[in-house]
C-alpha cells in the first residue's frame, strides 16, 4: 500500500513514516507543508495520505483543507487526518456526505501502533476511521429528546464502534461476541434510531453522522 | 387665563368692593372715632395686606406665604365693621375684631418657605387661631352695651344676657393668654433670626423686626389693660406701625431680591463669558446664588451615574437638607446643582444662574466625564494585568498538577522499565504500560489546557464553529441560535467566545438550568452575544472575577457587558463590541 506522509514535524513525520513502512505500507511522499502535500499527492497518486491538520504555510487548518481538496480532486487516494484537539465541526466537514476513504484521528493515537497501521489501512481500503473521542463527543451532546437514551449500553457500545468506522467482524472481536451478535445488535439500533439499514461499513459512519450531528 | 388667575382677579375685586363699601360706612358712621385715620389704614393695612398677598400668590401659587397676606387683609376688614353702623355689620366685627392677628401670626412663623417648621409653631398658630375666634365670639353673648367702649354704637345682635363680671373675668384671661402667646411669637421670631444662615438672615430681617416690635408693642398694651393702666388712645395706632409695614416690607424684599438677582446673573455671565471652568465654576455659581455650600453634580449617560466634577461617582442626596435643581441645555441634562433648600424659594434665580452657566458647565461634565472615563480604565487596566496573573498562576498550578506529575511519574516508570527489562521481563511489560497510559492522560490534559489558553477551532474557522463546540461541550442542552456568517477581527472573536465559554460554564455551575440559548449576531456595527438560561437566576456581575475579567476584556474593546439576572428566574449575558 502506497502511503504520503504530511507532517511539518520532522520527528514525527519520520516516526510516522518509519513506523508505516516496518509495518508493509510503501511510503511514496512526505511532505512538510499542505502545498508540498497537494503536489506529491498529485504526482505519486497513493491508497492514502496521512496528513497533520496544522502545518506550514498558515499554520491554522491548512492540512485539513489541503485534504478536503484531495478528497474532491482525487477520491480514490484516502485521507486520513491528524490533530491535536479533538474538533468534531472538522471531523463532520471532512466527512462531509461521503464516509468513504476517510479517517481523522488525534494525533495520540499513533502511539498505539496496531490501532494506527490498522485505520491507516482501513481509511487506505476506503473504509473510515473516526477518533473514539470524536465519536463519543457526538454522542454526548446533550439532545432535549435524547433516541440514545433507548439504546441498551450493549447498543451504544456497538454504536460507537460503528461510527468509528469499524466493521462488523472488528466490532465482534473487540467486543469478545460472535458476529451474529453484532449484526443483531445493529439491527435493533438502527431501527431505535430510525436509520435505513446498510451494508457497507462507511455507508453506515455517515448514516450515524447524519443522525449525530442532527 | 388660567383658573388660579381668574379666581385671584375675583379675589382683588371683592377686597376693592368690601373696601369702597367700607370706606363709606366709616365716612358716614355715626360713632366711629378718628374716621379719616381709619379709613386711611383701612386702604394702607387691609388693601395693602389683600394686594400684596395677591401678587405673592400668583407669583409662587405653591407657597402659603400669598395666602396668608390675603387672608390676613380681609380678616383685618371684617374686623373693621366694628366701625360701622347697621347692627350685623357692627355685631360681626365685634366678634372678629382682632381675626386679623392669627393668620399675621401664621404668617410670620411661616415666613418665608410658607410652612411651620415645628410642632411648636403649628401649636402656636392653631391656638391663635381659637383665641381670635371662640376666645371673642363667647364674650359676645354677655357683652351688655355699658362694657362697649362706646355708648352711642349699635346693638350687640349676640347679646343674651348682659354679665360685666364675666366679661371682665374672660377679657382678663385672654389678655393673660394672649401676652403668653405673643411673647411666644417673639420668642420665636428670634430664635428663627438667630438660626438663620446668612442668606435666609438677609431676607427675613426686616420683616422679623416689625413682626417681633408689633409683638412686644402689643403684648405691653396687653399687659397694661389687665393691670388696669390707662394707656393714650394714639398708643394704639403706633402697634399698627409696624403690622401696616409688614406687606410693603415683604414688596420691599421681593425688589430687592430682583435686584440682586439681575446683578449676580449679570456678573456671572460676564465671568462666565471669560471661560472660568471647574473650582473656579462652582465659585462663581456658589456667589451668584449666594449659597457657599454649592456642590455641582454630572450626569454620565453611559454609566448612568452621578459624578463629581473629578469624575468620582456620586450619589445625589436625598431632598430634605439639601435640594437639587437640574441644569439643561438644549433639552439635556448638564448638571445637577445641589444647594440649600431655600433656593428653591428662588427657582427664578437658580434657573436664570442655570441657563448663564450652562455651556460652560456642559464643558465641565464632558471634563468630568473624561475623568471618571479615565478613572474606570485605570481600575479595570489594574483588574486586568492582576486577572492575567491570576490566569497564569492557575495555568502554572493546572501544569505542575497535572502534566508534570504525570511526566515524573512516567520518568520513573520508564526507569523502572528498563532495569527490570532483564531480570522480570513480565514488570518489565507492565510497568511499560501504565507508562503508555499516564502518558495518554498527560497528553489529553496537555489538551484541554491548550484549548483553555486559545481554541484553535476559533483561529482556524472563526467564531460560529467554536462556539457550536462549546455548546456541543456543555452539560446542558444548549441552542445556538443567530451566525455571524463572516469573520471579525481576532480580539472581538475571542472576546465573544470567552463570553460564551463563561456564561455556560457559570450556567452548568450554578444556575441548575435545563437548556440555555446562545444567540451570536451582527447587529448595527457590533457583534452581540447572548447567552440566557432558564436556571434560578441571581447572577452578580460583581462576584467573582470570570465575568468582571471578561466586563473589562470588553470594556477595552469600547464594548460592554451586562448580565440580567432575575431572582425569579433566568439569567441573561449580553455582550455588545463594536466591530466595523
Amino acid at each position: 500500500m502506497r502511503v504520503i506522509v504530511a507532517e511539518d514535524s520532522v520527528l514525527l513525520r519520520e516516526g510516522i513514516a518509519r513506523l508505516l513502512a516496518e509495518h508493509g505500507f510503501e511510503v511514496v511522499g512526505k511532505a512538510g507543508d499542505a502545498e508540498d502535500l497537494i503536489r506529491k499527492v498529485g504526482a505519486h497518486k497513493p491508497d492514502v495520505a496521512v496528513v497533520d491538520i496544522r502545518m506550514p504555510p498558515d499554520n491554522t487548518d491548512d492540512g485539513l483543507r489541503a485534504a478536503l481538496q484531495i478528497r474532491e480532486q482525487q477520491p480514490g487516494t484516502g485521507v486520513l487526518v491528524l490533530s491535536a484537539y479533538v474538533e468534531e465541526a472538522y471531523a463532520l466537514e471532512l466527512v462531509a456526505d461521503s464516509a468513504s476513504g476517510v479517517g481523522y484521528l488525534l494525533k495520540d493515537r499513533v502511539a498505539d501502533v496496531d490501532g494506527f497501521v490498522e485505520a491507516v489501512r482501513r481509511v487506505a481500503e476506503g473504509g473510515s476511521a473516526l477518533d473514539p473521542e470524536v465519536v463519543s463527543r457526538l454522542l454526548g451532546r446533550t439532545r432535549r429528546q435524547d433516541p440514545l437514551d433507548e439504546l441498551t449500553p450493549r447498543e451504544r457500545e456497538v454504536l460507537e464502534l460503528m461510527a468509528e468506522g469499524r466493521s462488523n467482524a472488528a466490532i465482534a472481536e473487540r467486543m469478545v461476541v460472535t458476529e451474529r451478535a453484532v449484526e443483531k445488535h445493529v439491527t435493533s439500533i438502527f431501527g431505535k434510531l430510525n436509520l435505513s439499514p446498510t451494508a457497507v461499513d462507511h455507508r453506515r459512519v455517515l448514516a450515524v453522522l447524519a443522525f449525530l450531528r442532527s | 387665563m388660567t383658573g388660579l388667575r381668574r379666581a385671584l382677579w375675583a379675589l382683588a375685586g371683592a377686597g376693592l368692593l368690601l373696601l369702597a363699601v367700607q370706606i363709606d360706612l366709616i365716612a358716614t358712621s355715626d360713632f366711629a372715632p378718628d374716621r379719616g385715620l381709619w379709613i386711611a389704614l383701612d386702604v394702607v393695612i387691609g388693601g395693602g395686606f389683600v394686594g400684596v398677598g395677591l401678587y405673592a400668590w400668583s407669583r409662587r401659587p405653591d407657597n402659603r406665604v400669598g395666602v396668608l397676606m390675603v387672608a390676613t387683609g380681609f380678616a383685618w376688614f371684617v374686623g373693621v365693621f366694628n366701625l360701622t353702623d347697621p347692627a350685623l355689620l357692627f355685631t360681626l366685627g365685634l366678634a372678629t375684631a382682632n381675626l386679623f392677628m392669627a393668620p399675621a401670626i401664621h404668617l410670620l412663623l411661616a415666613f418665608p418657605s410658607g410652612r411651620l417648621e415645628t410642632r411648636f409653631d403649628r401649636r402656636l398658630v392653631i391656638g391663635s387661631y381659637i383665641a381670635v375666634t371662640v376666645g371673642f365670639l363667647v364674650p359676645m353673648f354677655f357683652l351688655g352695651s355699658g362694657d362697649k367702649h362706646c355708648t352711642t354704637c349699635p346693638d350687640n345682635l349676640l347679646l343674651v344676657e348682659p354679665s360685666s363680671g364675666f366679661v371682665g373675668a374672660w377679657f382678663d384671661g385672654l389678655c393673660v393668654i394672649g401676652i403668653a402667646a405673643l411673647l411666644a411669637v417673639l420668642g420665636r421670631l428670634i430664635a428663627r433670626w438667630r438660626r438663620a444662615a446668612p442668606p435666609l438672615r438677609r431676607i427675613v430681617t426686616p420683616l422679623f423686626v416689625s413682626g417681633a416690635v408689633l409683638m412686644a408693642l402689643l403684648a405691653t398694651l396687653l399687659f397694661f389693660d389687665l393691670a388696669g393702666i390707662e394707656v393714650i388712645e394714639s398708643a394704639y395706632y403706633v402697634a399698627l406701625i409696624p403690622f401696616a409695614l409688614v406687606p410693603y416690607l415683604f414688596l420691599a424684599g421681593l425688589a430687592r431680591a430682583r435686584m440682586l438677582r439681575a446683578g449676580a446673573v449679570g456678573e456671572l455671565v460676564a465671568r462666565v463669558g471669560g471661560a472660568i471652568a471647574g473650582r473656579e465654576l462652582r465659585d462663581e455659581l456658589a456667589r451668584a446664588l449666594n449659597d457657599p455650600s454649592l456642590e455641582l453634580a454630572f450626569w454620565i449617560p453611559d454609566s448612568g451615574a452621578y459624578v463629581d466634577p473629578e469624575g468620582r461617582s456620586l450619589e445625589l442626596p436625598e431632598s430634605g437638607r439639601r435640594a437639587t435643581s437640574d441644569v439643561t441645555l438644549d433639552g439635556r441634562r448638564v448638571a445637577v446643582l445641589i444647594h440649600d433648600p431655600l433656593l428653591l424659594e428662588e427657582p427664578e434665580l437658580v434657573e436664570a444662574v442655570g441657563a448663564a452657566a450652562a455651556l460652560a458647565l456642559e464643558k465641565d461634565r464632558l471634563e468630568a466625564e473624561l475623568r471618571a472615563k479615565i478613572g474606570e480604565l485605570r481600575e479595570s487596566r489594574a483588574r486586568m494585568v492582576s486577572f492575567g496573573l491570576a490566569e497564569r498562576r492557575r495555568l502554572e498550578r493546572d501544569l505542575h498538577d497535572g502534566a508534570q506529575q504525570r511526566l515524573v511519574s512516567l520518568a520513573l516508570d520508564l526507569r523502572l522499565a528498563r532495569d527490570a527489562a532483564r531480570t522480570d521481563p513480565e514488570r518489565s511489560e507492565e510497568l511499560l504500560d501504565g507508562a503508555a497510559e499516564e502518558l495518554e492522560r498527560a497528553l489529553g490534559e496537555l489538551r484541554e489546557l491548550a484549548r483553555g489558553i486559545h481554541p484553535a477551532v476559533l483561529s482556524d474557522r472563526g467564531l460560529d464553529p467554536a462556539v457550536e463546540a462549546i455548546a456541543n461541550r456543555a452539560p446542558l442542552a444548549v441552542e445556538v441560535v443567530g451566525r455571524l456568517g463572516e469573520r471579525v477581527p481576532e480580539p472581538v472573536e475571542l472576546a465573544a467566545y470567552f463570553v460564551v465559554s463563561e456564561a455556560l460554564t457559570n450556567v452548568a455551575k450554578y444556575a441548575h438550568a435545563a437548556q440555555a440559548t446562545v444567540r451570536v449576531e451582527r447587529e448595527n456595527g457590533r457583534v452581540v452575544v447572548e447567552v440566557a438560561d432558564d436556571g434560578v437566576g441571581g447572577a452578580d456581575p460583581q462576584r467573582g472575577t470570570g465575568l468582571r475579567g471578561l466586563a473589562d476584556r470588553i470594556a477595552a474593546l469600547g464594548g460592554r457587558l451586562d448580565v440580567d439576572s432575575r431572582p425569579e428566574g433566568g439569567t441573561m449575558v449580553r455582550a455588545r463590541i463594536p466591530c466595523e
